[in-house]
C-alpha cells in the first residue's frame, strides 16, 4: 500500500502528489492542514517524528524527503520515465533540483509565508503562540516559525529572498533557451520540482514572469500547466491552490484537459 | 579519461576518492592545498566559480557537488554497484546525501572553524571576494564570528547527527541497505571528525567507522596516514527558511 501524507499540491508537499499522477500510480491520500498545523499535532508526528511534510509511506517503509522521494517514485513505479537515461543529463536534473531545493523554494517560500500567513498571528496571545512553537520538533523549523509568529523576519532576508527569486527567474529562462524542459529534451523531476513552487508566478509575479521578459519561462508554464497528471494533482488541493492554479492556467492560455 | 580536482583525503573529497578507489578507475590527479585556499585561486575558479571541491572532469564536461558526482560515476560505471540494490536502499542513499549536505557539514565547517579561532592573512580574504555572493557570504558571517548559541546549535544537530547514524546502523550494519554504499562513503569521511569535535559518538558508528576504515580501497584511497583533518570549510549554507 502506498500512503501520501502531505498538505496542497504545492511547493514541497506537493512533489509527491505531482510525481504519482504523471506515472498514473493510485495512492491513499491523507490530507495534512498545514494552515491548522496538523504537522505538528501528535497523530501525524507517529508517522514522522521530525514533523515535516510529505511523507510517504510505501509497505511500511517510511520516507520524509521530498526530493529523494521523487527519484523513489520514479524508480519503484512503472509508467513513464521521470529520469533521463543518461548519466549526466541525471547529474544536471539533481543541480536543477538542488538549486531550486536550496536556493529557490526556502527564498520563496519566506516570502509568501510572511505576505499570506504572517498577518494571522498578529494580536495573537503571545503565550499561545509559544506552546504552538514548543509543539515544532525541529529546530530550524521552529526558528523560521518563531520568525513568522511573531513578525521577526529580518528585511535584509527578504530583500535576499527576493534577489534569489529574480535570479532564479533568470536562470531558468536561459535554460529553457536551451533545452525545452529543464534536464535536457525531456519532462523530468526537475520540472516537477521546480513547477511545483513556480505554478503561480504568472499571477503572483506578472511583471518578471510574462511573454516579453521571459519567453522560454513562460512557454515551459504554459507546456507544464497542459499536462493532464499536473492538472490531477492540482485538483487534489482542498484550500486555495487549486483556484491559484486555475488562474495561472487562465492568464497562460491553457485549456484545463483532466478529468 | 576522469580528472579529479581535490583536496585531499578528508570531507566530501575523500568520498569521491574512496568511490574511485571502489571501482578501480584510473584519474588524472590534481590535488589542492586547501590550508592555503588554493580552491579560491583564480585557475581553479575557472573551473568551478564556487570555490569548491572536488570537481571531476570527463568528456569535456565539469561535475561538482560530491554526492551527485557520486551518483553520476556509479550510473556511468555501475560495477561494483554501490548506489543500493533496490529502491529502498537508494532513497536511503539519496536520504543521507541530502542529510551530509543540509545537515551534517555546515555544522561540522561551524563547529570546526569555532574550536579553530584562525585569522586568514589578507591573501585569503583576497579569495573570499572573488566567490559568489551566496559562498562570500558565509566566509563573511565566519570572519565576523559565530555567536555561541550557533555554535551550540550546531553542536546539536551533529550529536542528533551521530544518533541517526547509529539507528540506521542498527538494522544491518550499514547505513543503507546490505552493504556498503555510497551513503557510507558520504558519511563517513565527515562521521570521522566528530570524535575530534568532542560530538559524543555512539558505540554502533565507532565500530562502523573502524570497518570502514578497514576497506582495502579506503585503505588504497586514503593513503598511509587515513583521512586527514580538515582544512577550515564552509557552508553548503544551512537552510534559511526552516
Amino acid at each position: 500500500m502506498l500512503e501520501v501524507y502531505t498538505w496542497e499540491p504545492n511547493a514541497n508537499s506537493g512533489k509527491p502528489l505531482f510525481c504519482l499522477k504523471e506515472k498514473q500510480v493510485p495512492f491513499v491520500f491523507h490530507y495534512i492542514d498545514m494552515g491548522k498545523r496538523e504537522h505538528f499535532s501528535p497523530g501525524f508526528l507517529a508517522v514522522n517524528r521530525d514533523g515535516t511534510i510529505p511523507a510517504v509511506v510505501h509497505d511500511g517503509f517510511v520516507m520524509t524527503e521530498s526530493t529523494p522521494i521523487m527519484e523513489y517514485i520514479d524508480d519503484a513505479f512503472d509508467g513513464p520515465a521521470l529520469r533521463p537515461a543518461d548519466p549526466y543529463w541525471r547529474w544536471r536534473m539533481r543541480q536543477v533540483m538542488r538549486f531550486m531545493d536550496n536556493q529557490v523554494a526556502p527564498s520563496l517560500a519566506m516570502l509568501a509565508s510572511n505576505r499570506l500567513a504572517a498577518p494571522q498571528f498578529q494580536g495573537a496571545d503571545p503565550a499561545e503562540l509559544k506552546r504552538e512553537l514548543d509543539k515544532i520538533p525541529l529546530p530550524e523549523r521552529r526558528a523560521a516559525w518563531e520568525k513568522l509568529m511573531f513578525n521577526k523576519t529580518p528585511p535584509a532576508d527578504l530583500e535576499e529572498s527576493t534577489r534569489r527569486v529574480r535570479e532564479a527567474i533568470r536562470h531558468f529562462d536561459a535554460l529553457l533557451a536551451q533545452t525545452p524542459w529543464l534536464a535536457g529534451p525531456d519532462f523530468s523531476l526537475a520540472d516537477i520540482n521546480v513547477i511545483a513552487t513556480f505554478y503561480g508566478l504568472p499571477t503572483s509575479q506578472p511583471e518578471q514572469v510574462n511573454a516579453q521578459a521571459t519567453p522560454h519561462l513562460w512557454d515551459w508554464l504554459r507546456r507544464c500547466h497542459a499536462r493532464p497528471g499536473i492538472q490531477q494533482a492540482f485538483q487534489l488541493g482542498k484550500g486555495y491552490i487549486g483556484q491559484r492554479a486555475a488562474e495561472a492556467r487562465s492568464l497562460l492560455g491553457v485549456e484545463a484537459v483532466a478529468a | 579519461m576522469i580528472a579529479l580536482h581535490h583536496g585531499g583525503p578528508s570531507g566530501y573529497s575523500a568520498s569521491l576518492l574512496i568511490a574511485l578507489a571502489e571501482k578501480g578507475l584510473a584519474y588524472e590527479d590534481h590535488p589542492l592545498d586547501l590550508a592555503t585556499f588554493a580552491q579560491h585561486a583564480p585557475d581553479f575558479l575557472a573551473i568551478n566559480p564556487s570555490g569548491q571541491v572536488p570537481v571531476l572532469r570527463e568528456d569535456g564536461r565539469t561535475l561538482t557537488e560530491a554526492f551527485f558526482t557520486l551518483l553520476y560515476l556509479d550510473e556511468r560505471y555501475p560495477d561494483p554497484p554501490l548506489g543500493g540494490a533496490d529502491p529502498q536502499a537508494r532513497y536511503t542513499v539519496q536520504k543521507w546525501g541530502k542529510y551530509v549536505e543540509t545537515h551534517i557539514a555546515p555544522n561540522l565547517a561551524i563547529v570546526d572553524w569555532a574550536m579553530r579561532g584562525q585569522v586568514p592573512d589578507d591573501a585569503v580574504r583576497a579569495g573570499f571576494e572573488r566567490l559568489p555572493a551566496e559562498r562570500r557570504a558565509l566566509w563573511e558571517q565566519a570572519l565576523e564570528g559565530f555567536p555561541a548559541e550557533e555554535v551550540q546549535g550546531a553542536r546539536a544537530a551533529l550529536a542528533k547527527a551521530a544518533d541517526r547514524i547509529a539507528e540506521d546502523l542498527a538494522d544491518r550494519g550499514w547505513l543503507a541497505g546490505d552493504g556498503w554504499s555510497l551513503a557510507d562513503i558520504i558519511v563517513f569521511p565527515h562521521a570521522a571528525y566528530f570524535a575530534s569535535l568532542d560530538i559524543a559518538v555512539p558505540a554502533a558508528m565507532v565500530d562502523w567507522l573502524a570497518r570502514a576504515g578497514q576497506r582495502p580501497a579506503v585503505r588504497q584511497a586514503l593513503g598511509a596516514q587515513g583521512l586527514v583533518a580538515a582544512s577550515a570549510t564552509m557552508g553548503p549554507e544551512r537552510g534559511r527558511w526552516g
